[in-house]
């Protein structure tokens, strides 16, 4: 049952990210074109300038010039009617064939868009996830307190200082950070990944960690009162079932009332919430990481933006496109596994 | 469900939501906002801001990253304020066909750090020279610069002491600074207003010490065409505080700058929530109540729309596109209507299950006059929740795409602030006031939509009210 509720959810994101990839070919089709021309013609220019200190005639060189062109041309599908050339990119796309960069080249030299992306990929996750991780434990914690006590002195100041943050973008709370613990009291680092030259073995490691301390801080201190907020009201609704009345007329002790009655029934959409948390934060929050420098997949947008780089913004957006996606499915697929209801078609 | 209906229902919301502080402190706040929109013009000392926000020649007469006014108050050690001088002693003198006319400027120093600069400006036409003179508290009189002008018809003075009186002023500490530190020293590197308004003595270049007192600041412009005219002299002094909140690098007021980006932002978010809000909550009843086939055709569309990662999107269709403001808000409109759409459309589904809309139904009722007439008036305060709850989302999604430089250009939002402050090293130099007012700016209005929101959550929802 469970088999094909997966099976179900996969395809169904699958075509979801099908049909994205091609509103995203056909949206973005005339600057892409552009730019590969551009492309092309830097091609045609440097093989022209190589020939033409040999014997071939001037004319000669610039016949071969436009043949090597219109070859170039049919290669990108360049002389096919417009219908067809969506078609093609949105092909390429989907089987991640994203070109070549015009500027941005990876770290290994490679100016595949390919390449570049999934150098930035793992560095947004880990610093994400730890941020995460860590935002969810404290907004769990917290929020099972807000819950069992609702209306009292922590339930309130911590709901104030939810909304207080609640429209306060990451980023300038990172340059604040940032100008606070680096520049007037100097005890983390400005930004960065290590330090340079990195160092090696385990110094490394606890290096990375220490460059990972403020931006990760940054990501908490916004985010585990949202994240202790929505705990609350899913447990304080939970709390007010009558289930949960007849279990403490039993006698149950409260602590099993709380953990065994009401954070089972919780957990589901409290699962599901904490993921979601993951995912727009990750997508919400993802110029943040330009402010510490952390080269990631936001700094990359960052860089792709201020560097004109058409085909890295759009792979970029690509990638991130799946992996949304994907988050998606994981999450859909945990809250089945959970919430026995799902799975069966039945109402949750 | 009739207009008298909507009302009593509005009202009843009100009485209940009068109750909730936190709500009545947002209102308070967006009431304030609303406040300084209303009486921007005369808030505002740079009133053509709005329009040359990015014009330099503008505002050129400011100082150079100068920290607020009442800085002043914090630090041991007080910077000169700026001043505009502009009711000067005038004279003329008649010499034949040579006419003299003086400006005399009487400046009061009293503080411990000399102003950026000092600039003279006039109107005028024709040739006339301009000589500037500056006699010290302590008698010393030094000649500032001799210079000749040809302005041509209805041109411009303007000497600046900063950039034109450099020689002159190493000059005046020669004579009594060590020679050893003058020998060599770079011109440009001098800020001659530094050593102008310092006792003259050893160690004047490097430390020095302020001369307080009155300081003159005579101009003296010699006409010696009939055609030649001048008028409107004033010198301005361009201290190392200014205004209420400090000038950035551009020398630009950021106070004019942060007041004339609220309107933008409350625009932006409510414009952007309302519309927004509006379609996600018509599309979750038109799914809910046409059910079926529709319904799920509806699901799988609005499956698609969730799962755009939002940021990304915008940030790559502006830069694609480079949208004007008003784009980037249809922008965001496309992908922010999803919000409602789930919550709206399980309470709808309970909705369409009332017997009254079975009874409209019976009565030959059209769909169009169910959903909007007997359906959505009872969304209308969930909606305004989720419209409150929205505005922080969509100002700070604006900021965002700001903050990367991809703002409409036209216009002055917090965000592109905060951007030229980022791209300026504002962080790293410690330019606090450029950094914090407008980010403050977005959080404080975020906030006020908080407060606003949640109140109306918490009326809405009674199971997560405390007992």
């Amino acid at each position: 049952m469970y088999g094909k509720y997966v099976l179900k959810r996969v395809l169904n994101g699958i075509a979801i990210y099908i049909i994205l990839i091609f509103i995203y070919s056909i949206l973005f089709n005339v600057t892409m074109e552009a730019t590969v021309r551009a492309q092309i013609e830097e091609v045609v220019r440097a093989e022209v300038m190589s020939m033409s200190n040999s014997t071939i005639t001037p004319a000669e060189i610039t016949k071969y010039g436009e043949r090597r062109k219109a070859e170039l041309y049919v290669q990108y599908k360049l002389d096919k009617p417009v219908g067809e050339r969506i078609l093609f990119r949105a092909l390429n796309t989907l089987t991640f064939q994203y070109g070549n960069s015009t500027i941005i080249k990876s770290s290994s030299g490679s100016n595949r868009v390919m390449d570049i992306v999934l150098e930035a990929v793992p560095k947004t996750l880990i610093l994400f996830s730890t941020a995460m991780i860590i935002d969810i434990i404290i907004g769990l914690w917290l929020g099972i307190k807000k819950a069992q006590k609702p209306g009292k002195t922590l339930d309130k100041s911590t709901s104030v200082v939810t909304m207080i943050v609640f429209g306060m973008p990451s980023w300038w709370l990172g340059m604040l950070m940032i100008m606070f613990f680096a520049y007037i009291v100097k005890i983390f680092p400005s930004g960065g990944l290590h330090s340079t030259p990195a160092p090696e073995g385990f110094a490394y490691f606890i290096d990375s960690i220490y460059h990972l301390i403020l931006p990760v801080l940054t990501l908490v201190i916004l985010g585990f009162w949202g994240r202790s907020f929505l705990t609350r009201n899913i447990v304080l609704g939970v709390l007010q079932e009558d289930f949960i009345m007849s279990a403490r007329a039993r006698g149950i002790p409260e602590r099993k009332v709380l953990y065994g009655h009401g954070m089972r029934t919780a957990a589901p959409p409290i699962v599901t919430m904490a993921l979601l948390a993951l995912l727009t934060s990750v997508s919400g929050n993802i110029v943040f990481e330009t402010i510490f420098s952390w080269t990631g997949m936001g700094n990359l947008y960052w860089v792709s933006v201020q560097q004109n780089d058409v085909p890295v913004l759009l792979g970029n957006l690509s990638f991130t496109t799946g992996l949304f996606i994907s988050g998606l499915i994981i999450l859909d697929l945990i809250y089945g596994f959970l919430d026995p209801r799902i799975k069966v078609g039945g109402k949750a | 469900m009739k207009l008298s209906d909507l009302k009593n229902s509005l009202s009843d919301f009100w009485k209940e939501f009068y109750k909730v502080k936190s709500g009545i402190f947002g209102l308070f706040l967006f009431a304030l906002f609303l406040i300084l929109v209303i009486f921007e013009p005369s808030l505002l000392q740079f009133p053509e801001a709005n329009n040359r926000w990015r014009d330099i020649s503008y505002w050129e007469n400011n100082p150079k990253s100068a920290p607020p006014e009442w800085t002043n108050f914090f630090s041991s050690k007080k910077s000169s304020v700026s001043d505009v001088l502009d009711t000067p002693e005038e004279k003329d003198n008649n010499m034949g066909a040579l006419r003299m006319r003086e400006y005399i400027f009487k400046y009061n120093y009293d503080y411990d750090l000399p102003p950026q600069d000092m600039i003279f400006m006039a109107e005028g036409s024709g040739e006339p020279m301009v000589l500037l003179n500056l006699t010290r508290p302590d008698g010393e009189s030094i000649d500032l610069i001799q210079k000749n002008y040809s302005l041509g018809e209805n041109g411009r003075v303007r000497i600046s002491t900063e950039k034109d009186s450099k020689l002159e002023a190493i000059d005046f500490a020669s004579g009594f600074e060590e020679y050893s530190i003058v020998d060599g020293l770079d011109p440009s590197l001098v800020n001659p207003n530094e050593i102008l308004f310092s006792k003259a003595e050893v160690g004047m270049i490097n430390n020095q010490n302020p001369l307080k007192g009155e300081y003159v600041l005579k101009a003296t412009i010699i006409m010696q065409n009939e055609s030649d005219v001048i008028k409107n002299g004033k010198l301005i002094v361009t201290g190392r505080v200014f205004g209420v909140l400090g000038t950035d690098s551009y020398k630009r007021d950021l106070w004019t700058g942060v007041v004339a980006g609220i309107k933008w932002a409350l625009l932006i978010g409510i414009l952007t929530a309302i519309i927004s809000v509006s379609l996600g909550v018509v599309y979750g009843v038109i799914s809910a109540y046409l059910g079926g086939i529709w319904d799920t055709i509806m699901m799988r569309i609005f499956e698609i729309f969730v799962s755009v990662p939002l940021l990304p999107v915008l940030i790559v269709m502006s830069a694609v596109f480079k949208p004007s403001i008003w784009t980037l808000i249809f922008m965001m409109c496309i992908f922010f209507w999803v919000g409602p759409v789930r919550t709206v459309r399980s309470m709808a589904l309970q909705i369409r299950e009332e017997t009254y809309i079975e009874a409209s139904r019976a009565l030959g009722a059209s769909h169009v006059r169910i959903i909007f007439k007997h359906m959505i008036p009872l969304l209308i305060p969930y909606s305004f929740a989720s419209m409150a709850i929205y505005i922080p989302g969509a100002i700070v999604y604006e900021a965002t795409v700001s903050l990367l430089g991809l703002g409409d250009a036209n216009i002055v939002t917090w965000g592109q602030i905060l951007s030229d402050a980022l791209n300026s090293g504002a962080v790293l130099n410690g330019i606090w006031w450029w950094v914090v007012p407008p980010g403050l700016s977005i959080a404080v209005m975020g906030m006020a939509f908080a407060f606003i929101g949640f109140a109306m959550d918490k009326i809405l929802h009674p199971k997560l009210r405390t007992r």
